[in-house]
């Protein structure tokens, strides 16, 4: 009979600490899940873990204008979930005062197995990332203490961060790491391409015929199941004359460098026009174009491109049949990555 | 009772000389006066004139020596000091004052912390010591204007900084102090006129501008490494 009532007594403590502890309001974790036969991500989730505090928080601050000078420039005006976070029908997105950016914004995706940041992979951090666009004049053009400033006078933010981080302080290591949480959540897994790597749809004939043409002529720099390798290259895109953009040199110094971009993942590929590190390629013809015709082979060019890439009409055909079944609509359309009270409208006003 | 007041004074008294910490103290200098800000034109050892506008750098990973020969390093522990802001000048290091034969310490921030997202403190990337676009922390600044300078306005603007090995700008500092009492504040004059000479002369004519990691930047850092100077042990 003691014992019973020992192991009453503990159970009813477990209860009421577990009670206390909800009470304390301690973040509720989420789970980061890594999709079959995927790699390990390379995001640090122990320094950072996600909850669904630090989350929500992240979405709310990722589709908030007020990280902008004049509040017209979320982080979701060139990010749009519809064209997989990058900027729909842009080759290059617009910033703060009728201003341009000098590069095609990026697909947001995946991004907890990217080493690096930006077409230059400049960026070694994710949590370090916002703050270049936050702070370039062309983008955001905002300082992290006029936020900090706009952000703590906002009752709902401060309680926000509480849930999140435990007190209402906002800092830079705070508002980086809650955009984290939420980009860290963006994962695109579920195209057709890969239910039926999961054995749970079929290719027809041409995307299978595309995908054979993919892995013998594209896979080894988009290499599955990332459809990038995350590597540096010159693909033979000559400099253009306004933007003078060295790529990866201007990181590195090294003048084998030069003119190298990150190899842009293709999932979604249907839905982030233009292409390109500039945005030059509107079309997907125009790439495949680019690759059996237009590249302009120079020393610092991609050895398996030495005698550009040869593709037939019939080749470029069954390769956009199989590009197109890496389009991911759970991803597009998932209303957990859409802003805050989320109610059809669209995604961040675009302002022109 | 008299016991007891005398241990309690006892108490205090240990406890006092636990809070007392030795101080770092950085005076920025431009040759051997007091730097001011703005309005004092200097000449660097090429002749050019310059003001100064700001001048920060990063304090990291102090060690003192005692005259035992033992280390006594301060970890994680990360100082910006800058010559605006009299407040960072004074560094309390978490050590007792005592008898020390040497300090030394980094000018820079170590590659971990450039590499580990966002930090607090010092390390805030708000403070304007961290470059967004290549990431890296400003290991030191110096801005200002000289006639000599090509640029608009004429200014000039040294940012030093690169964590990677071939682009390396962390430089440690050491400064023999050989005391024969207990030191309580050690007093390091700062000298801006030395990032112009030194190892490599560098000129505002030819080189306005260092604002990413690389050759000019470790040149600048070397440079500035001969920039300390001990004023006072105290």
């Amino acid at each position: 009979m003691k014992w019973q009532i020992t192991i009453a007594g503990i159970l009813i403590f477990l209860v009421i600490a577990t009670a206390f502890t909800n009470n304390g309001s301690k973040p509720t974790p989420l789970v980061f899940k890594v999709p079959p036969g995927w790699p390990q991500p390379v995001y640090d989730f122990k320094q950072n873990p996600v909850t669904l505090q630090g989350f929500e928080l992240g979405r709310k601050l990722f589709y908030d204008g007020r990280l902008s000078k004049d509040g017209n420039f979320p982080c979701a005006s060139c990010h749009q979930q519809f064209a997989a976070f990058a900027t729909y029908d842009h080759n290059l997105s617009h910033g703060y005062d009728n201003s341009f950016t000098t590069r095609n914004a990026p697909a947001l995706q995946n991004l907890a197995w990217q080493k690096a940041f930006m077409w230059d992979g400049g960026i070694n951090h994710l949590d370090a990332q916002p703050l270049a666009p936050i702070t370039a004049p062309n983008e955001m053009a905002e300082t992290v203490e006029n936020i900090i400033k706009k952000l703590s006078a906002d009752a709902e933010y401060r309680a926000m961060f509480k849930a999140a981080f435990g007190s209402p302080q906002i800092t830079t290591q705070r508002i980086m790491q809650a955009l984290s949480q939420f980009e860290v959540m963006l994962v695109s897994s579920n195209s057709k391409y890969d239910k039926v790597m999961r054995g749970e749809a079929q290719f027809n004939l041409p995307e299978s015929l595309g995908y054979a043409i993919f892995k013998q002529k594209c896979a080894s720099c988009h290499a599955e199941p990332f459809f990038t390798d995350f590597s540096y290259r010159n693909n033979g895109m000559p400099m253009d004359a306004v933007l003078k953009d060295e790529g990866r040199m201007k990181i590195t110094g090294n003048p084998s460098d030069s003119l190298k971009f990150k190899v842009p993942s293709l999932r979604n590929v249907a839905v982030t026009e233009p292409y390109g590190h500039d945005g030059r390629f509107f079309f997907l013809i125009n790439v495949f174009d680019h690759y059996r015709k237009n590249m302009v082979v120079g020393p610092t060019t991609d050895s398996l491109l030495k005698n550009k890439l040869p593709l037939s009409n019939y080749e470029i055909g069954q390769l956009t049949a199989f590009l197109y079944t890496l389009t991911d609509t759970t991803f597009l359309k998932n209303p957990r990555f859409a802003p805050p009270n989320f109610n059809n409208q669209p995604p961040a006003e675009h302002v022109h | 009772m008299k016991q007891l007041y005398m241990m309690m004074l006892g108490m205090l008294v240990v406890i006092g000389s636990f809070a007392q910490n030795l101080q770092l103290k950085f005076i920025p200098l431009a040759g051997n006066t007091s730097l001011v800000l703005d309005d004092s034109i200097y000449q660097t050892k090429a002749g050019e004139p310059i003001t100064v506008r700001k001048f920060l750098f990063y304090v990291s990973h102090i060690q003192v020596k005692d005259v035992h020969g033992k280390t006594i390093p301060v970890k994680n522990n990360y100082y910006l000091f800058s010559a605006s802001d009299t407040a960072t000048w004074n560094i309390a290091l978490p050590i007792q004052p005592q008898m020390l034969s040497a300090v030394s310490f980094t000018i820079g921030v170590d590659s971990i912390k450039n590499v580990s997202g966002i930090q607090t403190g010092a390390l805030d990337p708000m403070l304007g010591m961290f470059w967004t676009w290549n990431t890296g922390y400003i290991f030191a600044k110096l801005e200002g204007n000289s006639t000599a300078s090509p640029l608009p306005q004429q200014t000039f603007s040294y940012h030093v900084g690169g964590y990677k090995h071939n682009e390396n700008a962390a430089r440690t500092i050491y400064i023999p102090i050989n005391s024969s009492h207990k030191v309580t504040t050690i007093t390091i004059g700062a000298n801006v006129l030395s990032w112009f000479n030194g190892v490599n002369a560098l000129s505002i004519k030819a080189h306005p501008l260092c604002h990413s990691p690389g050759k000019l930047a470790m040149q600048i850092a070397d440079n500035y490494s001969n920039m300390f100077q001990l004023l006072k042990v105290q």
